[in-house]
Parts: structure tokens; C-alpha cells; sequence
């Protein structure tokens, strides 16, 4: 009933109009930024821009290793497709790496890796959807998310990367850590997912 | 005026010289004519001339309004430039007049539209002047309010280019210069207490950088930051730019009170 | 009456620590969106055109879009919904909660879920309904209302906001550090996250071409909000819909930049079904309510423009007159310019009572210069004013116009009355019983009148 009523309504609206207005036809180059895509290297310019909203490329083991021990992020999940390449090593520097995500435990992982579909280079933006996240609170209800992507899956711009949505019903760009400056309009991260937001290039 | 026209334009214009000039800024017409004369322009003033309308425009009531600015487009009838020193009547005639007449289109009210020219706007783009040999005896700050009827129009900055250019004439800018003085008509009588905040802040801004003067190119803005200025005991010189312009050609030992 | 202007009067009222809170928060708001802008942009204006012009044609094609929309969405395994008033759509959502069994849920910060007071009418039903959104959530444990677009709490300090943690025994003791506000926060509500049966969210864009809703959030709550619960449920208004998927390349880069000075809000979801067969998170039910509410009212208007806002707040930050008098003060779920055009079009059985709204501006146009769809604000404030005029509604902000007209369309009584006003200078008018008068004097000195004398100088000039 209310469908039919809506749709009336909207005809009856739109059709007393004597000029439509087009649907404007225009190059999506207008809207990517000059000053964020300097640069040639795809990783390069992500990394930039990601470290701009105060995320973390890396891409050493060691690396990551001493953030998280230097930051007592010491217990965590990863994916298990990721655990020969990554977890352990992590495990072997000492680290708690789970294979399994139990919800009920949510407080006890404290960074949790988990695969990227890619990332935007010129807004520093980590991608992740359903369909390559091996459990959507893994990348979400740790302190530690890390992003894992190769660097033939970084877009160069939005556009691009809109234009590879694909299929995924359900994909999250992640630009930097969880934030808010609701109170006081000042600037605190880690209000609901990660305080940390790492990219981990492979 | 004594200096004589730099250059001969053989071009006739119609000045309206607003309800505000014909009730209390009289200098400002007359620097108008003055200014425009000197630069070859002659100047014919229509008699029946009264308000562009703007009033019961902006109250809502557009029956009234009508009324008034047909009576405006017929008095400035004709095929010649209508050069007004003031941003908001311009911006009555060239945009406010499409609104309450969208519904019934009027052929002077459209002629209007496309001849009306803020005074500053038309030195500066139509007669293509860039720079103003004018000077001031002594260096001059001057805390140039761009009112908000200029907003998206070719006057701000003809306007600040032009006073930039004059000997010892210093346009410093200030914080938050795109926000509004308060002054917005009939707002001012029926938002008393926001429209006094607002020019309250908008003289803060201004005076934070000690300027020697306000200049605009609106005497309403002028005339309620003046007069809320004059209230809390910090006046301070206030001038139309086109005063500027005149002032700092003739008497510029006098221009810089 | 004159002076009793009601968003003047509250203006008047509100303390100094409130004003100040919104004064400084709007200022700074407008700052970071300039820089980030122009420092992004050559042009930013022809993006902002560009915008407009692309919400426009899908308002002026909105049938055809929105039907796209709700076939792309159920292809995808949601089920669509249509509301046609805040009522529908309240008892909408509250039958699909039903079917679901669910007593408990979290909801993400959604105007539209504002506009038909969602929360309050779900408690009374018995289901818990909690707000996720940092802002939203103190805004509920306060029983106040949201006061901005995108900063809810603009109106309030920390010491405001630990004292109700406080109170309502978020945290047992005073602490007014706004890091430590936001933590306990956040282990608050990650219980209530997973205790959830159903997400609502709204949604800042919806694609036709294969109906992604797009959503934007920087605290991550809607994602939160949509990870453990089994049902998500999506409130839109139908002015939402957008062509195509690339046409978000535009919206998504004005949005983040105009409401927080941010190239692109944190988290950004496009999301059109429930879950992945794979994803043991998520929702495997989605539902999208698309709500009328007015919105085709106002599309018939002369005032259809107003439907292209994204919600971003930038007109509010902008405005000297909300800066002044604070979101509440406009009575409405939208505030500020937006709200003084949408409220008094969107709940039009109250039009009389909000016609006020559109008068609460000095037509100084900064509204429109930093919308991200170029809406004419202040045009459709005129035609605002124009309506209320012509319908009779009776607005404390309205003077009489007659006088002045007879006086302006008669250049001999027009003469007259500019010579008689130099008399006013040997009057004492600063006693005369005109309130106006009085009010506008209480504040500022006039100039003296020199009615007349430009027009005899003229004259003597012309006669040489």
C-alpha cells in the first residue's frame, strides 16, 4: 500500500515538471586529489597517505613483532590461511597467536590479522570484505587490526577502486583507526573498532 | 571634483542611488557621481526613482515587493547600465527579482537584471580599471567587509584589488571574514539580540587588526556595524570604498581621519 | 509581535558555556573543511555543481531509480520495505523486529530514525534499543536531543558528560578526561554489541544500479553494529538513491570533507544482502525500509532542492545564526539552515508552528557556498516566506510591508517622506513608543538623516 502511494506520489511530482535536468556527463579524474597521488609507486603513495590518517604500513615481520610486544598487544587471532606466513612468526618472537575466533572471548584477543581485499593509495584506505575476512570481529573488536594486502591489490584512486567492487555483498574502507570528536571536538581513537590500524604489505 | 576624466567613455549610465544614500548616506551617491564622471562616464539620476524592493521582498511578502520593483524597472527603463553603490540592491535586481517573478515573467524586470552593475563591480570589470592612482597622506589599514550580497559576484575582489593599489593603502585581512555582520534588513529588527552578537563579532574580527578604517561597499552593513561600534564606545572611521576611491584622488591629506 | 522572535528569545537565553561549546565547535568545523578543500581542489566549487546536478537528476527521475534500487536489493536477498509515513515506517520496523524475535538491538546514528523519534517508540514496545554513536549515546542517557548534524553533543562539555556517566553508572567515579570518556564507552557498549539481536542503521547513499547502501561512520559503530547481529535493518529516506555506483566518487569525497574535514569518513560500508555463506559474522537477514515522510511533498514543492542534502552539517558550522542559537533552538530534528527549510516541508501539518524558521537568517548565503550540493538555501528560505505570507500562517518575525510599498511605488510621497525625515533628528525618537525603533536603538546609534539632500545636489548639478 505504501509502496503503490509513494510511487504515485513521485510520478505525479516529477511529471509537472517542465525540465528535467540531465544526468551530467563528466571524467571521474575530477575528483582525485593532485596533491594526494604524487608519486609512482603505488605502496609509496598508500603509505603516505595512510600514515596521513594515522594508520601503519609495514611490511617486516620484526616489525610488527616489536609494535605489538612494545605496545603489550601480546595476545591475538589470525586468520589461519595467514599463519604460516605470518602468525608463526609472531608466535616465534613470542607472541599468543590463535587460529580461532571464539565470540564469546571477544576482550581476550588484542590484535587480530586478517586478509585485505586491497587498499586506495590516494586516501590511504584499507578494503575489506566478506568474502576474503575470515570473521568480520576479528578486524573489528581488537585493539591491533592488521590489514593484510599485496601490493597488486592497492587502486590508485577511488574511482578505480569502486569500480572493482565486484560481487561481495558486504566491503568496509577502512581509513585509519576508529575515531571520534564528538566530545569536544577533540580527537581520540579506539571509540568502537581498532586503535591501531596497520596495513602489512606481503 | 576637480581631476579632471581620464579618459572620455562616451558612456551614459542610470544611477540608483538607493534608499539608504537618499535617506542618509548622501556622500556616498554623490562620490558615486563624482567617480563615475571622472572616469568619462555621464551619470543621469531618475527622479522617480524610491527602493528596489528589497524590504517586503525579504519579509516574504512578495505581493507587495512586486509592486515596488515594478515600479523600479520602469523608472530605470531603457537600454543603458544601471550602476548602484550597493551589493545588495544589485543582487535584488539581478537575482532576488527572478525569484518573485518566476511565476510571472516581466521583460523590464529582466532588462533590469542584465543591466544592473554594483558600482565597484563595473569600474572593475566593465571599464576594465585595475589599479586606482589614488594615495593616502600617511599609511592607511583598512578592514574591508565584503558584504555577504557580494558573495559568488565579481566585487570582493575588484574591490580589494583596487584599494590594494592605491598608494599606502594596506587591505589586512581578518578571522572569520566570510561570516556575516548581522545586519540582513528587517533580521536585525526581528532577531535583535543575534543580530547584535553577530556585529559584535564581526567588529571584533575586524578591530583585532587595528585597522584605520571599515570599508565596504554596503551602507546598511555599515551603517549596523557603525552604529553598534558608536554604542559599546569603540567607533571607528567608516567608508563606502567608493568614497575611497574619490577621497584618495583629491584630497588625500584629508582622506585619513 | 516584534521581539519575540522564539529562536531570538532562546538565543537570548542559553548560557554562556553552551553558546560557547557551539560557537567554538561550528567555527572550528567550518575551518577544517575550508583547508581540506582547498588544499585537495583547484575548484571545489565546480565539484560541488557537479554534485548538485547529479542529486537533481535523480530527484527529477526519482521514480524510476528508486523502483532500480528495490530490484537491485532483492535480487541481492533483502527485502524491501516502503513506509509512507513516520507512523508506517515505526510500525514497519517494529513488525519485522517481531517476526525476528528480537528484544534487544543497537542502532547506528541515522537522521531519518531522528525525524520519526525510532528509539522511544521501540522502548515503549519493549524492545531495548540503545544508540551506539558516541554523541547519540550520551544524547539518549541524557533524555536530550541531538543538536547537530554530524556533532550531536556540539552543545555539551566533558564535565557534562562525566557527570552523567556518572549518574547513570557507566563508570562509578567523575572523570572528565575525554579519552577516558570515550573508553569506557567503549567497553560499555561492545556488551551491548554482542548481546544484539538487530542493527538499524540509515544509510548516506544508496546505488540503483545495484543497490549498495553506502554508510558512513568514523567510530566504526554501524560495523560493530552489524557484525554479531543476526538482522540488519536499514531506515532511508527515498531521496537516498543515487545512479550509479561511480557517481559515490563525487558524494564520498565532498561528504567526508564538508562534515569533518576528513578526504573520506573512517569507516565507509557499501553493503546491498546479508552476509556471505562463508562469513560466520553479519547479518543473514537485511531488510531496507525506504521511507516517504514528506519527502514527495516536498518534491512537488517549489522547494525540491532541499532534497539534495547529504546530511553533512556544513551549512549548520557555517551559519552565524545557529552559531549563535544552537541547534535546539530551531524545535526540529534538523537544525540550522538545512532544518529551517526541511522542517517546516517535512512535518507539514506543523508548518504554521514552524514558520518562523525561514526568518532566522540574514540571507547572507554562507550556507549555500559551502553546501556540497549547491543547494539555494537561501532562496528557498524567500519561498519559505513567500508561502507562510500568502497562506496566511501569523509569524512573530513578520512587519508589515504595505506602508512600505504604497510609500516606494509613489515617488512624490516618497520625496516627502525623505525630507520629513530630517525632522527625526530634532526629535526625541529614542523615547518614541515604537518598539522596533526601540529594540534597534537599545543596541545601535542611528545616523543622522540628511533625507533629500543627495536629490538637491543632484539637481544643482544637473541645472549647470
Amino acid at each position: 500500500m505504501s509502496r503503490s502511494a509513494i510511487f504515485a506520489k513521485i510520478e505525479a511530482a516529477t511529471s509537472a515538471l517542465k525540465n528535467k535536468a540531465p544526468l551530467p556527463e563528466y571524467d571521474l579524474t575530477v575528483v582525485h586529489s593532485p596533491r594526494k597521488l604524487e608519486g609512482s609507486d603505488l605502496w609509496e603513495i598508500f603509505s603516505r597517505n595512510f600514515k596521513a590518517v594515522n594508520g601503519k604500513a609495514m611490511s617486516s615481520i620484526d616489525e610488527l613483532a616489536d609494535f605489538l610486544q612494545s605496545s603489550a598487544q601480546t595476545h591475538g587471532y589470525c586468520d589461519p590461511t595467514l599463519f604460516d606466513a605470518i602468525g608463526s612468526k609472531l608466535a616465534a618472537a613470542g607472541l599468543t597467536v590463535e587460529t580461532t575466533y571464539e565470540r564469546e572471548r571477544y576482550d581476550d584477543y588484542q590484535f587480530g590479522i586478517t586478509r585485505a581485499t586491497g587498499a586506495i593509495a590516494e586516501s590511504g584506505t584499507v578494503i575489506i570484505d566478506d568474502d576474503r575476512t575470515s570473521h568480520r570481529l576479528a578486524a573489528l573488536s581488537p585493539w591491533v587490526h592488521v590489514a593484510v594486502l599485496e601490493k597488486s591489490e592497492i587502486h590508485r584512486t577511488i574511482p578505480e577502486a569502486i569500480a572493482a567492487f565486484g560481487d561481495s555483498p558486504n566491503i568496509i574502507w577502512c581509513t585509519g583507526p576508529s575515531k571520534t570528536a564528538d566530545v569536544e571536538g577533540i580527537l581520540i581513537e579506539g571509540v568502537h573498532g581498532p586503535g591501531e590500524q596497520i596495513a602489512f604489505l606481503v | 571634483m576637480s581631476t579632471p576624466s581620464v579618459r572620455p567613455l562616451n558612456q551614459r549610465v542610470l544611477l540608483m542611488g538607493t534608499c539608504l544614500c537618499d535617506a542618509f548616506f548622501d556622500d556616498v551617491a554623490k562620490a558615486t557621481v563624482e567617480v563615475l564622471e571622472h572616469l568619462g562616464v555621464s551619470v543621469d539620476f531618475p527622479e522617480n526613482q524610491t527602493c528596489c524592493s528589497q524590504p517586503a521582498f525579504n519579509s516574504g511578502d512578495w505581493e507587495s515587493s512586486r509592486k515596488v520593483a515594478r515600479h523600479c524597472a520602469e523608472v530605470f527603463a531603457g537600454e543603458v547600465p544601471v550602476i548602484v553603490p550597493s551589493g545588495s540592491c544589485a543582487a535584488m535586481n539581478r537575482h532576488g527579482n527572478k525569484l518573485q517573478f518566476e511565476e510571472e515573467p516581466n521583460a523590464s524586470i529582466d532588462s533590469l537584471a542584465k543591466r544592473t552593475r554594483e558600482v565597484i563591480d563595473f569600474i572593475f570589470n566593465d571599464l576594465n580599471i585595475r589599479t586606482w592612482p589614488g594615495k593616502f597622506a600617511q599609511p592607511t589599514r583598512i578592514a574591508f567587509h565584503r558584504s555577504c550580497h557580494s558573495r559568488g559576484t565579481k566585487t570582493g575582489e575588484a574591490v580589494r584589488t583596487l584599494l590594494s593599489s592605491i598608494e599606502n593603502a594596506e587591505v589586512v585581512p581578518f578571522g572569520q571574514s566570510e561570516q556575516c555582520c548581522g545586519f540582513g534588513g528587517t533580521f536585525s529588527v526581528t532577531f535583535p539580540h543575534i543580530s547584535g552578537q553577530m556585529g559584535t563579532l564581526k567588529l571584533d574580527h575586524m578591530l583585532e587588526i587595528r585597522p584605520d578604517m571599515l570599508v565596504g561597499t554596503d551602507m546598511s552593513c555599515l551603517m549596523h556595524l557603525n552604529g553598534l561600534a558608536q554604542n559599546q564606545g569603540r567607533a571607528i572611521p567608516q567608508f563606502h570604498a567608493i568614497q575611497i576611491l574619490r577621497d584618495t584622488l583629491v584630497k588625500p591629506n584629508q582622506s585619513n581621519p | 509581535m516584534i521581539g519575540t522572535q522564539p529562536i531570538d528569545l532562546y538565543a537570548r537565553k542559553i548560557s554562556d558555556e553552551k553558546q560557547g561549546s557551539v560557537l567554538d565547535g561550528s567555527s572550528k568545523g567550518t575551518e577544517k573543511r575550508y583547508e581540506v578543500l582547498h588544499k585537495d581542489y583547484a575548484d571545489p566549487d565546480s565539484l560541488r555543481k557537479l554534485a548538485g546536478a547529479i542529486k537533481d537528476h535523480t530527484l527529477h527521475h526519482l521514480g524510476d531509480y528508486l523502483a532500480k534500487a528495490e530490484a537491485a536489493l532483492t535480487k541481492r536477498g533483502a527485502k524491501v520495505h516502503f513506509a509512507a509515513t513516520a507512523e508506517d515506517a515505526r510500525q514497519e520496523i517494529l513488525s519485522i523486529l517481531r517476526g525476528h524475535g528480537v528484544t534487544q538491538l543497537t542502532k547506528s546514528k541515522s537522521m531519518a530514525a531522528e525525524e520519526i523519534h525510532l528509539n522511544p517508540f521501540l522502548i515503549e514496545n519493549g524492545i531495548e534499543c540503545l544508540e551506539s554513536d558516541l554523541g547519540e549515546f550520551i544524547v539518549q542517557l541524557d533524555n536530550d536531543e541531538p543538536s547537530h548534524i554530524v556533532k550531536p553533543i556540539i552543545h555539551k562539555n566533558r564535565r557534562e558528560i562525566a557527570r552523567t556517566f556518572q549518574r547513570e553508572g557507566i563508570a562509578a567515579d567523575y572523570n572528565d578526561d575525554p579519552e577516558t570518556i570515550t573508553r569506557r564507552a567503549r567497553v560499555h557498549l561492545r556488551e551491548k554489541y554482542m548481546l544484539a539481536q538487530a542493527g538499524i542503521t540509515g544509510a548516506n547513499f544508496v546505488c540503483a544500479d545495484t543497490g549498495r547502501l553506502t554508510l558512513v561512520t568514523n567510530e566504526g559503530n554501524s560495523r560493530f553494529g552489524m557484525a554479531p547481529a543476526p538482522v540488519h535493518i536499514a531506515l532511508v529516506g527515498i531521496e537516498k538513491v543515487i545512479p550509479r555506483e561511480q557517481d559515490l566518487s563525487v558524494f564520498l569525497n565532498l561528504l567526508g570533507r564538508s562534515a569533518t574535514g576528513q578526504q573520506l569518513t573512517v569507516y565507509t560500508e557499501f553493503i546491498n544482502g546479508p552476509k556471505s555463506a562463508n562469513q560466520p559474522d553479519g547479518p543473514e537477514h537485511m531488510h531496507v525500509v525506504f521511507m516517504d515522510n514528506g519527502r514527495t511533498d516536498v518534491l512537488a514543492s517549489n522547494c525540491r532542492e532541499i532534497l539534495r542534502c547529504i546530511r553533512c552539517g556544513a551549512c549548520q558550522n557555517v551559519c552565524p545564526v545557529y552559531r549563535q542559537a544552537s541547534g535546539h533552538a530551531y524545535r526540529s530534528t534538523y537544525g540550522g539552515p538545512v532544518g529551517a527549510v526541511l522542517s517546516p516541508l517535512l512535518f507539514g501539518d506543523r508548518f504554521p508552528e514552524l514558520a518562523d524558521l525561514p526568518k532566522a537568517s540574514s540571507l547572507c548565503g554562507a550556507c549555500n557556498e559551502v553546501c556540497p550540493v549547491d543547494i539555494p538555501i537561501p532562496d528557498l528560505l524567500l519561498r519559505l516566506r513567500d508561502k507562510a505570507k500568502r497562506e496566511g500562517v501569523h509569524s512573530p518575525a513578520a512587519v508589515p510591508m504595505t506602508p512600505f510599498s504604497a510609500l516606494a511605488t509613489s515617488p512624490s510621497l516618497w520625496r516627502t517622506a525623505m525630507t520629513m525625515s530630517k525632522a527625526m533628528n530634532h526629535l526625541p525618537i529614542h523615547v518614541a513608543p515604537i518598539k522596533p525603533l526601540q529594540d534597534w536603538l537599545g543596541q545601535r546609534t542611528l545616523p543622522e538623516s540628511r533625507g533629500g539632500d543627495f536629490r538637491k545636489w543632484m539637481k544643482t548639478r544637473q541645472s549647470k
